[in-house]
C-alpha cells in the first residue's frame, strides 16, 4: 500500500514556495483525513496536538548497535535535555509500572515512545515485553518508537502485530560516503563494520525497513540531524528520496555537540548550524515534503508536555508508592480527551474562518516580522518571561502566522545558573530571542524589560490567556499601522 | 583464556545477548565475564562478540589485559585531541 503523498498540488509560482507558508494553515491541516485522525493526539507528530497532549518515553532500550558521530554512550546527567541520556534503564515491568502511572496523573498523556537510550530495535525482548504488556494493561495508549533502521527489517512484522501505528527512522543521509563521516561503524553479522561499508549496509536497512513500513501501512516519520558541513547539502535529497517512498513527515533537527558532551562531534569542533540554516534547510525541503519544527530532541526518559520534563516526578521510589487503579483511570482520561479533542476542533474551525477572512480583507504589503511567544499549552500566551524554559517563534506576515521553531531558554544545562563566562541566564535567554522584533508573554518584570528593548525586542504583556495565532497577528497589525514594517530592507528574510 | 569487563563499562547490555557462550552477566556496578564459561569466541567467531558491539573504548580486556578497543579506535577521536578538550574543560 502507498500511502497518499503530500503537498502534490504545484505549489504556487508566487510568493512563498514552503507549503505551510501563505496562510493561517498549519502543518497538520495539509494532511490527508485518514492520517490526521491517526496524529491528532499525537504531540510528536502533530504541531497541533502539541499545545495540548503530553508524551513520555521509557528507558527500556540501552543497547545499540552502531555508533554515531554526535553520541556519546558515557554520558548519563540528569540536567541534560537531549536523545540518548537518560537517568535510570527500566525493566518492561518497571517501565509499564511507570507509564500508568504517569499516565493517570497526567491525563492529557496519549503517547509511549521508546527511543533509547540506545536503539529500541537492538533491544527487541525489552522493547516488545514493554509494548506486548502496554497493549493489553493500557490500551489507551499509543506506542511508537525511533530507530536507527539498522534492524528495522527484521523487525517489522513484531510492530504490525502490536498497537503501534508510528514509527520513526533516524536517516541522515542515502550516500554511503557521507553516511561514512556520520557513523564511524556499525555491528552487523557478528562483526564490526567500519567506514563505507558499515554506512552502506546502514543505509540498505533504513531504506528497506522504511519500505516494509509503508507496505504496512504503519505511518513513518524520518528524523534527520543537520551537521553543517556533512549532510546539510545533502537533506533536501533524504527529503524527496523518503517521501517518495511513502513518509508522511520529515523533521530536519540541529546537531547538537557541546564539548563537554565528549562526542566525536563535540571534540573535534563540528559546529552546529545556526537557526538561520536550519529554517532555510527546512523550508527548502518543504516545498516537497510536510516538515516538522516543533521537535524538541527530548530525552529518551522525558516525560510531559514536549517543552517540559516532569521524569523527577516519576522515579521508581516515588512510582514505587502511587496507587493506580488503571480501569478507573482510562474513564476519567477519557473524558478529558474528548474535550481537549473539542477545544481542538473548535479552534481548527474558528482559525479557518479567521484565515478566510485574512484573506477577503485588503492585504498589507508589510514586512514579514518574527515574534517569540512564552506558552506552557493550550495554545495560548500564559507563561511570565522570567519563568519561560523555551519560546516558541512565529512568523507575522500579510499572509498570515505560521509557526516556525522553539528557542530555549535555559540552553541545554539547567544544573548552574550562569554560564561559564558570566552571562547570566537572562542575558543568555535574550540572546537566543536575536531576530526577534517582539515577544509576547503573560508579564514581564522591569529588568529583562529594559534589557529587550536595548536589543530591539518589544516585550509585550497586553496578550496573556489570548490564542497565540490572533495575539501575533493583532501585535503585527499594530506594528504596520504604526508605520514600523515599512522598512522592507530592514529584515526581509524571516531568520528564526 | 577470558576477557575480563573493567569499571568503565556502562551497563548497555548490548555485549551479553551477543556472547556464545552466554558468560556475560549482569552486575553491580558493572556487567562481568564468567571466566569459566568465557571461550573468547573459540570455534564460534573469529572475532571476540562482546569486544565488537561494546562502545566504550578500553572496557574489555583480553586475557593478557590489553585493551581490545584501544583509545580513539571506536569514536575516531585521536587520543591526544581527547586529552587536549579534557584540559580545556577542566580549566574551566
Amino acid at each position: 500500500m502507498q500511502l497518499p503523498v503530500l503537498n502534490d498540488a504545484p505549489t504556487s509560482k508566487s510568493g512563498c514556495e514552503a507549503s505551510s507558508c501563505g496562510t493561517t494553515e498549519n502543518q497538520m491541516d495539509s494532511l490527508p483525513d485518514s492520517i490526521r485522525e491517526k496524529v491528532q493526539n499525537h504531540p510528536c507528530y502533530s504541531e497541533d496536538a502539541h499545545h495540548y497532549f503530553a508524551r513520555m518515553h521509557v528507558a527500556v532500550a540501552p543497547a545499540c548497535n552502531i555508533q554515531c558521530h554526535y553520541c556519546n554512550r558515557k554520558y548519563d546527567c540528569s540536567n541534560e535535555s537531549r536523545p540518548g541520556v537518560v537517568s535510570e534503564v527500566l525493566t518492561p515491568d518497571q517501565a509499564v509500572k511507570k507509564t500508568m502511572a504517569v499516565a493517570t496523573n497526567i491525563p492529557q498523556m496519549t503517547v509511549l515512545g521508546i527511543a533509547g537510550p540506545g536503539d529500541p530495535l537492538a533491544n527487541p525482548e525489552r522493547t516488545f515485553e514493554t509494548f506486548r504488556r502496554l497493549s493489553l494493561e493500557a490500551p489507551d495508549i499509543k506506542l511508537c518508537v525511533s530507530t536507527n533502521g539498522l534492524a528495522l527489517p527484521d523487525a517489522v512484522e513484531e510492530l504490525s502485530k502490536h498497537n503501534i501505528d508510528h514509527v520513526t527512522i533516524t536517516i541522515n543521509c542515502v550516500d554511503p560516503e557521507i553516511g561514512a563521516k556520520i557513523y564511524p561503524w556499525i555491528f552487523w553479522n557478528n562483526k564490526r563494520i567500519k567506514g563505507v561499508k558499515g554506512a552502506k549496509i546502514l543505509i540498505e536497512q533504513q531504506q528497506k525497513g522504511l519500505e516494509m513500513l509503508i507496505a504496512k501501512g504503519i505511518l513513518v516519520k524520518v528524523n534527520s540531524v543537520m551537521i553543517p558541513g556533512v549532510n546539510d547539502q545533502h537533506l533536501a535529497e533524504v527529503s524527496k528520496v523518503v517521501k517518495a517512498k511513502g513518509a508522511f513527515l520529515h523533521n530536519v533537527m540541529p546537531l547538537i555537540s557541546e564539548p563537554e558532551h565528549g562526542t566525536f562531534y563535540g571534540v573535534m569542533g563540528q559546529r552546529g548550524p545556526t537557526p538561520d540554516e536550519l529554517q532555510d534547510l527546512q523550508d527548502s525541503c518543504s516545498g516537497d515534503m510536510n516538515m516538522m519544527r516543533h521537535c524538541r530532541q527530548c530525552r529518551a526518559d522525558a516525560v510531559g508536555m514536549l517543552g517540559e520534563d516532569r521524569g523527577d516526578e516519576f522515579s521508581l521510589d516515588k512510582i514505587a508508592d502511587m496507587d493506580i487503579d488503571y480501569p478507573a483511570a482510562m474513564e476519567k482520561r477519557k473524558v478529558i480527551h474528548q474535550a481537549i479533542q473539542e477545544e481542538m476542533d473548535s479552534k481548527r474551525l474558528e482559525k479557518s474562518t479567521k484565515a478566510a477572512q485574512l484573506k477577503a480583507a485588503a492585504k498589507l504589503t508589510t514586512r514579514p516580522v518574527l515574534m517569540a511567544v512564552a506558552t506552557s499549552g493550550q495554545g495560548v500566551i500564559n507563561v511570565h518571561f522570567g519563568h519561560a524554559k523555551e519560546f516558541l517563534i512565529y512568523e507575522a506576515s500579510p499572509d498570515g502566522v505560521r509557526f516556525i521553531s522553539h528557542r530555549k531558554a535555559d540552553q541545554y544545562c539547567g544544573g548552574d545558573t550562569s554560564c561559564g563566562d558570566g552571562e547570566s541566564v537572562l542575558q543568555v535567554t535574550v540572546r537566543a530571542l536575536a531576530g526577534c522584533e517582539a515577544v509576547l508573554c503573560s508579564k514581564v518584570g522591569y529588568e529583562p524589560w529594559e534589557m529587550l528593548e536595548n536589543a530591539g525586542i518589544m516585550p509585550n504583556g497586553e496578550h496573556a490567556m489570548e490564542f497565540i495565532e490572533e495575539a501575533v497577528m493583532a501585535v503585527y497589525k499594530e506594528m504596520a499601522a504604526a508605520g514600523k514594517l515599512d522598512d522592507k530592507q530592514k529584515a526581509v528574510r524571516a531568520s528564526a | 583464556m577470558a576477557v575480563k569487563i573493567i569499571e568503565s563499562c556502562v551497563n548497555c547490555f548490548a555485549c551479553e545477548p551477543v556472547c556464545p557462550s552466554k558468560a556475560i552477566y549482569e552486575a553491580k556496578p558493572h556487567f562481568l565475564v564468567d571466566p569459566k564459561k568465557c571461550t573468547e569466541c573459540e570455534g564460534d567467531f573469529p572475532v571476540f562478540q562482546c569486544a565488537s558491539i561494546c562502545p566504550i573504548e578500553g572496557a574489555i580486556l583480553d586475557s593478557l589485559g590489553m585493551e581490545i578497543n584501544p583509545p580513539g579506535s571506536l569514536t575516531g577521536i585521536p587520543p591526544e585531541k581527547m586529552a587536549e578538550a579534557m584540559r580545556e574543560l577542566q580549566s574551566h
